[in-house]
């Protein structure tokens, strides 16, 4: 084989790599699109329980203030009160895990954007045409751009994304120094 | 009436942190971050902070650290209230001043306990 036909086949094999890198980042930003999407699907759907679930809060929230406002002085609380009282706590306690779902949907939402990102970067990086006697280390020199930018969007998996991490064997749990 | 400042960039863990302390008496300021929290501070005496940790701007620890800095809150009580549970969290809280540790989602009643006892 003659050095012209060497060049020729590493020339090749280069752009074969390229190709392959596209296919690996244009399949992944597929997958996490459609991650995304239903991801923010269930933000939906869980911001309109929780906000139905806040209004109800609030209405009987409001009227148990100004029923313990208007409450006679000795018994301010009364029986009826505080087990209505007793059921809002219930309530409370509810409503925080919704809020604790919603803040890591917010995360893995932001995780993927990140990660989609870099995927979005590696395939511009193959956008530009390429002359047809193009150098191999032209097609080598991309292709590990390419690769660089598809690991970082997999590294973002690792990333801190401000998910809450409260778990259920600790949560509640009360520590006095 | 003891006054409380409540620090959470959630509005719903702010909503049901106020909701449960008024119920019990108290007398609730918010702020959405430890920098809003700290100002709050400042401006308005308060008998006691609970904060959270993962905030923007600046977080619980940080806000624990400026608010033993001054003068007034060398001694206040200050609760953090968060989803971080591990141990080496909760030494960084004391080594910072903090009070107490409280992991999130809470109980009510334990909630209000805990503050009548850091309050006594």
């Amino acid at each position: 084989m003659s050095v012209q036909e060497a060049g020729a086949e590493s020339a090749h094999d280069a752009e074969r790599a390229t190709d392959l890198l596209v296919t690996v980042a244009a399949t992944l930003n597929d997958r996490l699109a459609v991650t995304a999407r239903e991801l923010a699907r269930s933000q939906d759907v869980l911001r309109e329980a929780s906000g139905e679930l806040l209004t109800a809060f609030r209405g009987a929230a409001d009227r148990i203030v100004a029923a313990q406002k208007s409450a006679p002085a000795p018994d301010p609380g009364g029986a009826e009160l505080e087990v209505v009282l007793s059921h809002l706590y219930r309530a409370v306690q509810h409503i925080q895990s919704h809020d604790l779902v919603n803040q890591l949907i917010d995360a893995q939402k932001l995780r993927v954007g990140k990660m989609r990102e870099k995927l979005e970067q590696a395939l511009a990086l193959a956008q530009p045409p390429v002359a047809t006697n193009a150098a191999p280390q032209f097609w080598i020199e991309r292709s590990r751009a390419m690769l660089d930018c598809i690991v970082a969007g997999i590294a973002q998996i690792d990333e801190e994304a401000r998910a809450p991490r409260s778990d259920r064997q600790h949560a509640g749990s009360v520590d006095l120094f | 009436m003891k006054t409380i400042l409540a620090v959470d960039d959630s509005a719903t863990m702010r909503e049901m942190v106020a909701f449960v302390l008024e119920s019990a008496g108290y007398r609730v300021i918010e702020a959405e971050d430890g920098a809003q929290g700290l100002d709050r501070a400042s401006h308005t005496p308060v008998d006691l902070v609970i904060t959270d940790q993962n905030m923007p701007n600046m977080d619980g620890l940080t806000l624990v650290r400026s608010l033993r800095e001054l003068r007034d809150y060398k001694s206040t009580p200050i609760l953090l209230l968060t989803t971080e549970s591990s141990d080496s969290m909760k030494q960084q809280g004391r080594a910072a001043g903090a009070t107490g540790w409280l992991v999130k989602p809470f109980d009510p009643a334990t909630l209000l306990e805990v503050v009548g006892k850091v309050l006594r």
